[in-house]
């Protein structure tokens, strides 16, 4: 991390960076968990054996990001069971208890890592050097996920078009809800248990950034898997204009 | 492109003109459950929303035909329409044009400030199966057709008429003072740049039309009988106007009511719009939300040259780049608009429709 061994991190830095990571970490093992669990909604012994090979790749993302944090000595917390990342994944477990294997997708390959691709790229950008690439790194693989899951969710929407419009939306309402209230410039339900202090939201200007652009960067992406999956426009702009902010 | 959009005659490219529309139209699709959202917090998300449709078109002619489009909005905000904000605005624009090719729409028309990016030849947007036209040709048409009609119906002979038109030298502008030429006793032209004001006025003295131009309009309001204004309303202040004055505001957004020293003696309507007579219908059911005029069926004159193009089965770049709408298509689009029942809307303004003894 050449930029930052040069750098004094200033304490605030210092604690940003490390919920930062913090909250990476926790997100990649929500993956992880995630996927280990989808691969049991599968009865194809190709796809399940390929859903396998998402939680693994999800769980070398966090074992990367930890590494690094251990090596840098950042204050790390996980907690997969907070206010918003274990309600994420109540949901996901729910569709996932139902062996509905186009709803996991939809939450973990469409709303989660939308999420992720954007927040890191944003992260990255901003950070920098080796840590910088590490997220641009992990953004890139996480955007494979996403685009093999459009295209295999498209064909879907072709399919009946109605049913899967509709279920997309009890989906988005879940489970977006969630992310969006995760989000929001304040915490509008609380702590989200992963940040060591409070809310680094109102520290991120440390390392160059603000939840403002943050969120609206990855809502933004989010609109646009939607589009390359087929949602109407009509549909997506409603769902997104509902919200919470 | 999505699950619904083949088929679409037209598409309409636009942005809205005021952060109290975009709140009427986010809080009007939230719940109540889910509340309001404040402008602040509108804010924060508004302008990152990729374009996207939002909702689909249905419109009919006189001639019993009936179309389908859709309307595309950009998200450029409402207060950032000036020229620092040219790159990302265009940008937006040009990521609009992209959604409106993937729709497959047979044309499609560059509404407000989106018309910037064909006006300047910036892209002619040639490749694909959508044309894109900026709609400026029907708009200006409804401008001068409006000047006329208001003209007529207040006892005002144009043939002695002092006519100022603000931003003339734009593209509308240039449209409606050719199709002006020789019509008024006087043309008085008004616009940023001085050279190309300067070069347009030479050009029309030399046909014989009496010109009097300025960079500053204060210059030209107390001689003018008849005002159209096709510029942003922004820095504009008009003062010692003519008792009488008719003004078509052209401008967008439609707000020069508040730039009026005075109203008393003021006839001001906003220009460039038409009523469509067999009407239209949203889906989803925005008309509480968008397009709400005095009158039923008010739409954009730049909406209706695509709307009018669609129903003639005419997909072509009808009007695009600067300088070059000529009287002769203002004529031929305005006739077409004519034929399936589009016609000039009635005046009005942003206190209602004009009454008899109308001031504004």
């Amino acid at each position: 991390m050449e930029t930052m061994k040069k750098e004094f991190l200033t304490v605030e830095k210092f604690n940003v960076i490390s919920d930062v990571f913090s909250q990476a970490i926790t997100g990649e093992l929500i993956g992880m968990s995630n996927f280990a669990s989808l691969a049991e909604t599968i009865e194809d012994p190709n796809e399940k054996m390929e859903a396998v090979e998402h939680a693994n790749s999800e769980r070398m993302h966090a074992k990367a990001f930890m590494a690094y944090a251990k090596e840098r000595g950042f204050k790390i917390n996980i907690n997969l069971n907070g206010q918003y990342w274990g309600n994420v994944r109540k949901q996901f477990l729910s569709y996932a208890h139902k062996f509905d294997f186009i709803a996991c997708l939809i939450i973990q390959e469409v709303m989660l890592e939308t999420f992720a691709i954007s927040m890191y790229t944003d992260v990255g950008n901003a950070l920098g050097g080796e840590a910088g690439r590490l997220f641009l790194r992990i953004a890139e693989e996480e955007r494979e996920h996403l685009e093999h899951s459009s295209e295999f969710l498209r064909n879907e929407l072709i399919e009946d078009p109605n049913a899967f419009i509709n279920k997309f939306e009890e989906i988005h309402f879940n489970c977006m809800t969630i992310l969006s209230e995760f989000s929001a410039s304040t915490d509008i339900s609380g702590h989200c248990g992963v940040c060591s202090g409070s809310c680094m939201k109102l520290s991120l200007h440390h390392i160059g950034l603000d939840i403002v652009t943050i969120r609206g960067n990855a809502l933004a992406l989010y609109a646009q898997a939607l589009d390359e999956i087929g949602i109407p426009g009509e549909k997506s702009i409603v769902w997104i204009a509902r919200l919470p902010a | 492109m999505d699950s619904t959009t083949s088929g679409l005659d037209f598409a309409v490219l636009g942005h809205q003109d005021s952060w109290e529309n975009i709140s009427d139209f986010i809080n009007g699709i939230r719940t109540s459950n889910e509340g309001e959202l404040t402008n602040e917090k509108i804010k924060e998300i508004f302008s990152f929303i990729p374009p996207r449709t939002l909702f689909r078109m249905k419109v009919r002619s006189n001639t019993g035909a009936e179309i389908k489009g859709t309307y595309i909005e950009t998200f450029i905000e409402p207060d950032k329409l000036d020229s620092s904000f040219l790159r990302v605005n265009i940008a937006k624009v040009r990521n609009a044009v992209s959604y409106a090719k993937k729709t497959k729409a047979k044309i499609a028309t560059l509404g407000g400030f989106t018309s910037i990016v064909l006006e300047g030849n910036l892209d002619p947007f040639s490749d694909g199966e959508t044309r894109f036209t900026t709609g400026n040709t029907l708009t200006a048409a409804f401008i001068v057709k409006g000047i006329e009609k208001a003209a007529r119906d207040r006892n005002v002979n144009l043939k002695e008429s002092s006519i100022l038109i603000v931003g003339a030298t734009g593209d509308i502008g240039i449209a409606c003072t050719n199709f002006l030429k020789n019509k008024a006793a006087k043309l008085l032209l008004s616009a940023r740049n001085y050279l190309r004001l300067e070069k347009l006025a030479v050009e029309l003295i030399n046909d014989g039309q009496q010109v009097i131009y300025s960079v500053n309009i204060q210059d030209l309001i107390p001689e003018a009988d008849i005002i159209i204004c096709v510029a942003s309303a922004t820095g504009i202040q008009l003062s010692n106007l003519k008792s009488g004055v008719i003004i078509c505001d052209a401008g967008y957004p439609k707000n020069l009511e508040t730039r009026l020293e005075q109203t008393k003696g003021v006839h001001l309507f906003h220009g460039g719009m038409g009523q469509i007579a067999g009407g239209y219908d949203l889906e989803p059911d925005y008309s509480g939300t968008f397009y709400r005029y005095a009158a039923p069926h008010i739409v954009h004159g730049c909406i209706l040259e695509a709307i009018v193009l669609a129903f003639e089965n005419r997909f072509e770049s009808y009007s695009e780049g600067k300088g070059k709408i000529t009287t002769d298509r203002m004529e031929e689009i305005y006739n077409l608009s004519i034929k399936h029942g589009i016609d000039l809307a009635p005046f009005y303004n942003a206190k209602g429709l004009w009454s008899q003894d109308q001031n504004i």
